[in-house]
C-alpha cells in the first residue's frame, strides 16, 4: 500500500480458513480466535483488525467476520466501542481456567476413546496414564520440553 | 438488519429486440460489496444502465436511497458514483479538467483523494483521457466515481484492460471505501477473483435471467463435490448434478442436508471437494434452463 492515507499498523493474525474443514467459516474464526486469547498470545486491549480488513485477509465476506465477532462479543472475549475499533476483553481468570480445563478434558476423552479402540482395558488405561504421568513429571525437572 | 435499502428492484424488466433482461427482485442494504457475475450479453451492463437511469425500464420498480427516477435524479446521482463501461465525452478532458468538472456537481467531491489516486496511477494532470492506454483510462475513471464522496459506487467492470498492480490497487482502494460499513459498492465483472477477494454477495446474471443473490460465502460452503461408492437412489435433498460412475460424482447446494441423507442410505463418500465460483455459476445456469418457464423469478433480500 503506498498510500499516505493507510490505517496505523495492527498486528496481523496468523489466522487460516480451510475449505476442507467442516465447520463454517464464522466458526473456524471464533475458534482460532479465541485460542489465541485464552493461550495469551493475544492480551487484553490488543487492537483486532475491523471486520471488513479481516474479511479482505482472509477472502471471506463480511458476512461472516460480523457474525465471528459478535458471537465473540456475546461470550465476552471481545469487545467493540463506538469509534474504538474491537479489542480483546479482559477475561475472568476462572472463565480462563475453565476453558483451559475443557482444552485437557477434550485431549484425556480423545486419549481413552483411543485405548478403547484399541482394545486396551480400563486397568491398562490407568497404567498408561501413571506412566505417562511419571515420563513427562521427570523430562520436566531434567528442563525438557514437557 | 434495519434500515432502508440503497438499492430496490421490483418486478423490473428491460427488453430490446430479442433480449429481455428481468424480471430482476431485489434489495440491498448498505455495509456490503456485491459482485455483479455472469456471461457477456447476460444484462450486467444494462441493469447499471438502469440503476443511473441512462436506460429506462420497461416494467417494475426501481428505487436508489429510497427515491425514484425521474423525480428524484439529482438527489440520487449526488451519492452516487458511477464507473460507466465507456465514458463517454472524456476523450478530449485532462485528468485535471475532469476532476473539476467532477467536483461541481458532487457537493463531498475529495480532491486530496483525487491527488493521491492519480499520483498513484502515475497519471498526469494535464493528459488528456484521450492519450491515455485502456487501462490507465480505467484508473482514472475509478479515481472520478471515488473521488466523488458518494455512498454508493457504480462500477462496470472496473478492473477491464488494467495491469495486475493497478488492479491490485483498486481492489485495495474498494475495500478501503468500504472499512467505515455504511458504504455499498455494485460491480459487475468477469474475474472471479476480484469476487473471491472482495465481494460480500453474488448476483448471477445469464442471458438476462436473474439467476439470484447470494451470500458469497453461504455458496462456498453449502456447494460440494462428492464422489460417492455408488449412486444414491430416488430424491436425495440439495443434489444438483449426479455422474454415474465408479466413483458416482454428486455436486450438492446443501452440504448438511445431502451429506445426511447419503449418511442415512449408506452411501459412502469417497472423497469431497469445493465447487468454485464458475462452477457454481454454471450449474445455476443449468438448472435454470431445465426448470419449468412458468418460475417468476426470484425474490432476493440482502
Amino acid at each position: 500500500m503506498s498510500s499516505e492515507r493507510a490505517q496505523p499498523k495492527q498486528p496481523r493474525i496468523p489466522l487460516h480458513l480451510s475449505m476442507d474443514d467442516p465447520e463454517p467459516m464464522y466458526r473456524q474464526i471464533e475458534s482460532q480466535l479465541r485460542d489465541f486469547i485464552l493461550s495469551g498470545q493475544l492480551e487484553p486491549g490488543t487492537r483486532l483488525p475491523s471486520m471488513r480488513a479481516l474479511a479482505k485477509d482472509l477472502l471471506c465476506s463480511v458476512i461472516t467476520t460480523r457474525r465471528a465477532y459478535e458471537d465473540l462479543e456475546g461470550e465476552g472475549f471481545i469487545r467493540t466501542r463506538q469509534g474504538m475499533g474491537t479489542v480483546v476483553a479482559e477475561i475472568p481468570e476462572e472463565t480462563m481456567a475453565a476453558y483451559r480445563r475443557e482444552a485437557v478434558d477434550g485431549a484425556m476423552g480423545e486419549a481413552v476413546r483411543a485405548g478403547r479402540r484399541a482394545g486396551l482395558t480400563e486397568e491398562e488405561l490407568r497404567d498408561i496414564l501413571e506412566e505417562t504421568l511419571q515420563r513427562e513429571v521427570a523430562n520436566v525437572h531434567q528442563g525438557g520440553t514437557p | 438488519m434495519t434500515g432502508t435499502a440503497v438499492l430496490s428492484l421490483k418486478d423490473v424488466k428491460k427488453s430490446y429486440g430479442n433480449f429481455e433482461l428481468g424480471p430482476v427482485d431485489l434489495e440491498i442494504e448498505a455495509g456490503y460489496v456485491v459482485a455483479v457475475v455472469g456471461p457477456n450479453g447476460g444484462g450486467k451492463s444494462t441493469l447499471m444502465g438502469m440503476l443511473m437511469n441512462l436506460i429506462q425500464p420497461d416494467s417494475g420498480e426501481l428505487k436508489l436511497f429510497g427515491g425514484t427516477y425521474p423525480d428524484d435524479e439529482v438527489a440520487i446521482k449526488r451519492r452516487v458514483g458511477y464507473l460507466p463501461e465507456r465514458p463517454v465525452g472524456h476523450d478530449e478532458m485532462s485528468a485535471e479538467s475532469l476532476g473539476e468538472f467532477f467536483s461541481r456537481f458532487y457537493p463531498k467531491w475529495d480532491h486530496r483523494l483525487y491527488e493521491d489516486l492519480l499520483k498513484r496511477a502515475r497519471i498526469e494532470p494535464a493528459k488528456r483521457f484521450g492519450e491515455l492506454s485502456t487501462g490507465v483510462q480505467r484508473c482514472l475513471a475509478f479515481a472520478l466515481a471515488l473521488a466523488t464522496g458518494s455512498e454508493l459506487l457504480l462500477l462496470d467492470e472496473p478492473t477491464a484492460g488494467v495491469d495486475p498492480f493497478g488492479r491490485r490497487e483498486i481492489l485495495e482502494d474498494i475495500s478501503r471505501f468500504m472499512e467505515c460499513g455504511d458504504k455499498t459498492v455494485v460491480f459487475a465483472t468477469h474475474v472471479m477473483e476480484e469476487v473471491r477477494r472482495i465481494a460480500d454477495y453474488v448476483l448471477f446474471l445469464a442471458d438476462g435471467e436473474f439467476l439470484g443473490l447470494f451470500e458469497k460465502d453461504t455458496l462456498l460452503e453449502e456447494w460440494r463435490i462428492f464422489w460417492v461408492d455408488r449412486e444414491p437412489e430416488g430424491d436425495v435433498p440439495g443434489v444438483v448434478d449426479v455422474e454415474v460412475g465408479s466413483p458416482a460424482r454428486i455436486v450438492c447446494d446443501s452440504l448438511q442436508e445431502t451429506g445426511q441423507a447419503l449418511f442415512a442410505q449408506d452411501v459412502r463418500i469417497v472423497r469431497s471437494g469445493v465447487l468454485d465460483l464458475e462452477e457454481v455459476l454454471s450449474h445455476l445456469m443449468r438448472q435454470k434452463q431445465g426448470r419449468e418457464q412458468s418460475v417468476s423469478g426470484r425474490r432476493s433480500r440482502v
